[in-house]
């Protein structure tokens, strides 16, 4: 059950011009009965959304004043992008972004090196990783919050750490323990894709390259990475999307204060605190351009390929 | 091929250590303050002084109107149905793009990646207002849909990678005898499939279990809230008293089936989780 | 046989939604079912009274419970957000004091009738009262206060310091191992507070009316010198930045504090946590800016509001009558240490025996000078999120050089009153 080379299954063959024209229509017409409720789902709550959210956006509705609402054209837009908290705030998001998704890479690649080399103990290995995968955010962040806390907290008790060190009292330490959580909670995803990827790789080309007298850096540098590029390069897009969206460890730890704000926390600010839906929903429309624009740079500036395009080539 | 010195039992050993020390830390971390008291739960040790149960039985004191037990229902019941729900419509969506010739394929893999990549925090504005239209606000349902969004493709990558190993010889022999695709399907490929639609179950399942933001912002009262965010419901001895150990103990309590699950079925996680992304 | 399928996943989806719709409405028979939408409070005094006066009412209401979290913050949103959603299903509400404008202004609550104000507003501290109305009318009714003494440590200080500059200095003589100040300084509404209460005390108000800032200069600046001041010193909190009531507690608990800004709470918590502590622990006013004039110790509690979609109107405003009586104060008090809201009840001897040892008139005399923040603001939350982005980290305020400090607060306020920008 575990994952299974690439192109093992290239052989398959179906619908060719033997088949009945009827046959074919057949085939079709159950194809999209099957896809119709899954799709109609999936754009129930994005497209529709995302709709609505634009139209929002250029009105003036803050459910706590009904009596103002108004069309005001771009106005949200221009009060956001002119103002410094919103800079800031994409700065931050960015910051935890680059910062958290680089240690997991490298953390991720070391797990999965582990895992893949270890003699003994893989599974248990294995399990563990998994737990951190498996736990709630919110768990997650309550647990490292606890843990840093300088009043009931172990970590203040540690050799070299100040007894009154307060973590989240100022932007670096609350920036770090926000970044160590999501760390903590996504390195087990990264280094289980990476150990896939490694999987994949012939062990053959390893003794090949041991007899030409190559040292563990050289085989590590010249095939480990180039063969393992388009599971990091996957890797990597899932992860600096989904830690582009943080919400939850921030929202335990800081909410926001020290200035750690991330753009999702600015969203709810204006959506849910002052049901200033108009600004709120601005605010929205901007974050999904800004992963968009992250999606878009991945696909084409890395060349990363739709991981299902191998599903038509058939 | 591999190295086996006694310098690498020891590598290994070393690994092993770490690997656990890093994984289960805080999940100790928050055992060891569950069962604290709270005069001894500022007291930084890693071994409670008193142990108490204190913490989980509160949890639960009053039954339905307990803290804990109806968000634990609510957190399970959403949870399990979207499980279902989203399993079998990615199982049918996958049998087609694994198995049947259509165009548009393309646009549905590539749609479902957009999708998984899509920031939440965007469409919880619209949906409350549109749950409050739609009397959706804080019901079962209301939860279920975004949850249902948001996994679908998870499912379907995980299916389609799945259904693309099954030996469809099978099937063709069924149909040579008869049988229509939906016969063929029913019959020889879902007994076939269902590893596979166990892996994406559990995935999907984690995932729904994990939410917070559609939580907090489309939930108002017990009839759906889940677990996390209830637990910032839970008050201590006053209202301005932190409830640190009521929220270790029930965060020990949402962990505990995810630990379990974890151990289970720890090689379809990993095959679940890899199964989509390695292949491209 | 596929359309079958699609259909009975569609109809499982529709079920679930009937089901959890309709399991609200009772019928006409029997006693009108009222949910009373308030955090959980601990001591369980809310839910007694809530018991007795739903007996009392002969059939005419049963109240029941609808927990918001604990967090004030997190209370607002979620009722906010049910009656943006024009919800039907809340009758009472559990409401900060300072949410009594926003609330009324976009008519989520019912004014309350004139009859009703007249009992309810009975021997009632005017400090308190003044929190329940927006633009003169009395839109709720107050059940409960709060507010916060100075907490103090005998055998560290032998009288208490009647300023926060003389505060500043003693604590200073102790030094910070044992002499800190604990407060509340992180960015939330308990932050607000403490401002607000120094903003007031030094001759001054944040607003002057609904839509107008007064902030005079000198003594706003004399307010913020005494935030940066206690803020810089070596004797402030570590965790002042982080800072709330219950680490607060915890701080002073943990044996290095001298002195605390605190709500009652802290009282009984000592004794049960640290008892040594808590043979030392004094209660004294809150400190004032200026010496010779009193301090302005903050407001807190709950009035309970009536849902403007509520359908049980009448019941509502008859249930909370009942909840306010004061036999029922004076129970919420004996359970759970929360301070009535009628003057007259101080005078009870339990009060000074059992709820507030020793302290009782000390709770009296805060209340009764009590300020009020501005919650006659329709667009407080704004209005509280713009003053906790001017001052928060309070470290930043420069005591020598106040003008920053204060322009950034200035401009902040009267953007938020005008609800402009992102907060």
């Amino acid at each position: 059950m575990t994952a299974v080379p690439a192109g093992r299954k290239a052989s398959r063959k179906r619908g060719g011009p033997a088949k009945t024209s009827d046959r074919t229509k057949a085939e079709r017409k159950l194809a999209y009965m099957l896809c119709a409720p899954a799709v109609i789902v999936m754009l129930l709550v994005t497209v529709y959304p995302i709709l609505y959210a634009i139209a929002l956006s250029v009105q003036r509705v803050d459910l706590r004043f009904p009596e103002e609402s108004g069309f005001v054209g771009l106005d949200n837009y221009v009060a956001v992008l002119s103002s410094p908290l919103w800079w800031q705030d994409v700065f931050n998001t960015t910051l935890i972004t680059v910062v958290s998704v680089s240690i997991e890479l490298v953390l991720g690649l070391a797990l999965a090196l582990i895992m893949h080399r270890a003699l003994f103990g893989r599974g248990l290995i294995r399990t563990s990783v998994l737990i951190p995968y498996g736990i709630v955010t919110v768990v997650a962040a309550f647990a490292w919050f606890f843990a840093f806390d300088p009043s009931s907290g172990f970590v203040n008790s540690l050799p070299f750490i100040g007894e009154d060190k307060s973590w989240f009292g100022d932007r670096g330490s609350a920036f770090s323990v926000i970044i160590m959580t999501e760390v903590w909670k996504t390195t087990p995803f990264m280094a289980l894709l990476l150990l896939a990827g490694l999987a994949t790789i012939d062990e053959g080309l390893y003794e090949a390259a041991k007899v030409d007298g190559a040292n563990a850096w050289q085989r590590f540098v010249k095939i480990t990475l180039p063969l393992l590029k388009p599971a990091l390069l996957v890797a990597l897009l899932f992860r600096t999307l989904d830690a582009f969206r943080v919400f939850d460890s921030i929202f335990i730890m800081t909410r926001g204060s020290q200035d750690t704000e991330s753009v999702s926390i600015l969203a709810y600010n204006q959506l849910i605190s002052r049901l200033n839906l108009g600004l709120g929903s601005a605010v929205s429309v901007l974050i999904f351009i800004i992963v968009l624009l992250i999606a878009f740079a991945f696909v084409r500036g890395l060349g990363t390929a739709v991981p299902a395009s191998q599903g038509e080539k058939k | 091929m591999r190295n086996r010195s006694p310098r690498a039992y020891l590598a290994s050993t070393a690994a092993l250590l770490i690997v656990l020390f890093y994984a289960l830390i805080p999940v100790l971390w928050l055992l060891s303050l569950s069962f604290k008291t709270p005069a001894t739960v500022s007291d930084r040790k890693f071994i409670p002084q008193d142990v108490t149960f204190e913490n989980y039985t509160s949890l639960f004191a009053g039954g339905l109107d307990s803290a804990l037990l109806r968000p634990l229902i609510n957190s399970i019941s959403i949870a399990l149905i979207a499980t279902v729900i989203a399993v079998t419509l990615a199982a049918f969506t996958a049998y087609a793009i694994a198995r049947l010739d259509f165009p548009g394929k393309t646009v549905i893999l590539a749609g479902a990646l957009a999708i998984a990549m899509f920031p939440p925090i965007s469409v919880v504005g619209p949906l409350f207002d549109m749950w409050r239209t739609l009397g959706l606000y804080d019901t079962y349902v209301g939860l279920i849909i975004p949850y249902l969004t948001f996994a679908l493709p998870l499912a379907i990558y995980t299916l389609v990678a799945f259904f693309r190993e099954i030996p469809w010889e099978l099937e063709q022999a069924a149909q040579v005898d008869g049988a229509t695709p939906w016969q063929a399907f029913r019959k020889i490929i879902l007994p076939l499939a269902a590893p596979g639609v166990f892996t994406a179950a559990i995935l999907v399942f984690i995932f729904a279990w994990n939410d917070f933001v559609f939580a907090i912002t489309l939930t108002s009262s017990d009839s759906a809230r889940t677990v996390p965010a209830a637990l910032a419901f839970f008050t201590g001895d006053s209202q301005f008293t932190a409830p640190t150990g009521n929220i270790a103990a029930a965060a020990i309590l949402v962990t505990i089936p995810i630990i379990v699950f974890v151990l289970i079925f720890q090689r379809r996680i990993v095959a679940g989780l890899t199964a989509g992304a390695v292949k491209g | 046989m596929r359309r079958g399928i699609v259909i009975a996943l569609a109809m499982v989806v529709f079920a679930g939604g009937l089901v959890a719709c309709g399991a609200d409405d009772g019928s006409d028979d029997g006693p009108v079912t009222l949910r009373w939408f308030i955090f959980n409070e601990p001591s369980g005094g809310p839910q007694k009274i809530a018991e007795r006066c739903s007996q009392q009412s002969g059939g005419q209401y049963e109240i029941e419970f609808e927990y918001l979290p604990a967090e004030a913050d997190q209370q607002r949103e979620q009722l906010v957000r049910r009656l943006g959603a024009e919800d039907p299903s809340l009758d009472l509400l559990g409401l900060d004091v300072v949410w009594t404008g926003e609330f009324a202004n976009a008519g989520w609550i019912a004014p309350v009738p004139a009859s009703t104000a007249r009992t309810v507003s009975a021997n009632v501290f005017s400090s308190v009262l003044q929190t329940a109305r927006f633009e003169g009318r009395l839109f709720t009714v107050p059940i409960w206060s709060n507010t916060q003494l100075l907490w103090y440590r005998k055998d560290l200080v032998p009288t208490a310091p009647e300023t926060w500059d003389e505060m500043i200095d003693m604590a200073e003589r102790i030094g910070p191992a044992r002499g800190r100040i604990q407060i509340q300084g992180n960015r939330y509404e308990g932050l607000v507070v403490w401002v607000n209460q120094l903003i007031e005390s030094a001759g001054t108000q944040v607003l002057a009316g609904p839509t107008e800032v007064r902030l005079e200069e000198a003594a706003t600046k004399r307010a913020l010198e005494i935030v940066g001041r206690l803020s810089r010193s070596p004797v402030a909190a570590p965790n002042l930045t982080t800072s709330n009531e219950d680490s607060a507690r915890l701080g002073f608990e943990a044996g290095n504090s001298a002195f605390q800004i605190n709500y009652p709470f802290v009282h009984p918590s000592a004794r049960s946590n640290a008892p040594e502590i808590f043979e030392q622990m004094a209660a004294a006013q809150f400190p004032a800016v200026t010496a010779g004039t009193p301090g302005r110790p903050p407001i807190g509690g709950i009035n309970i509001g009536v849902s403007a979609y509520s359908r049980h109107q009448a019941e509502a405003f008859a249930a909370t009558e009942c909840l306010v009586k004061a036999e029922n104060q004076l129970e919420v008090a004996t359970l759970g240490g929360l301070p009535p809201v009628r003057e007259d009840l101080y005078d009870q001897p339990a009060m000074n025996e059992e709820v507030y040892p020793g302290y009782a008139d000390e709770i009296r005399e805060a209340i009764r000078n009590g300020a009020a923040r501005p919650s006659e603001s329709p667009a407080y939350q704004d209005l509280s999120l713009a003053i906790q982005r001017a001052v928060h980290p309070t470290t930043k305020i420069d005591p020598r050089n106040l003008d920053p400090a204060y322009e950034e607060l200035r401009d902040n306020v009267e953007k938020a009153i005008k609800r402009e920008g992102l907060l």
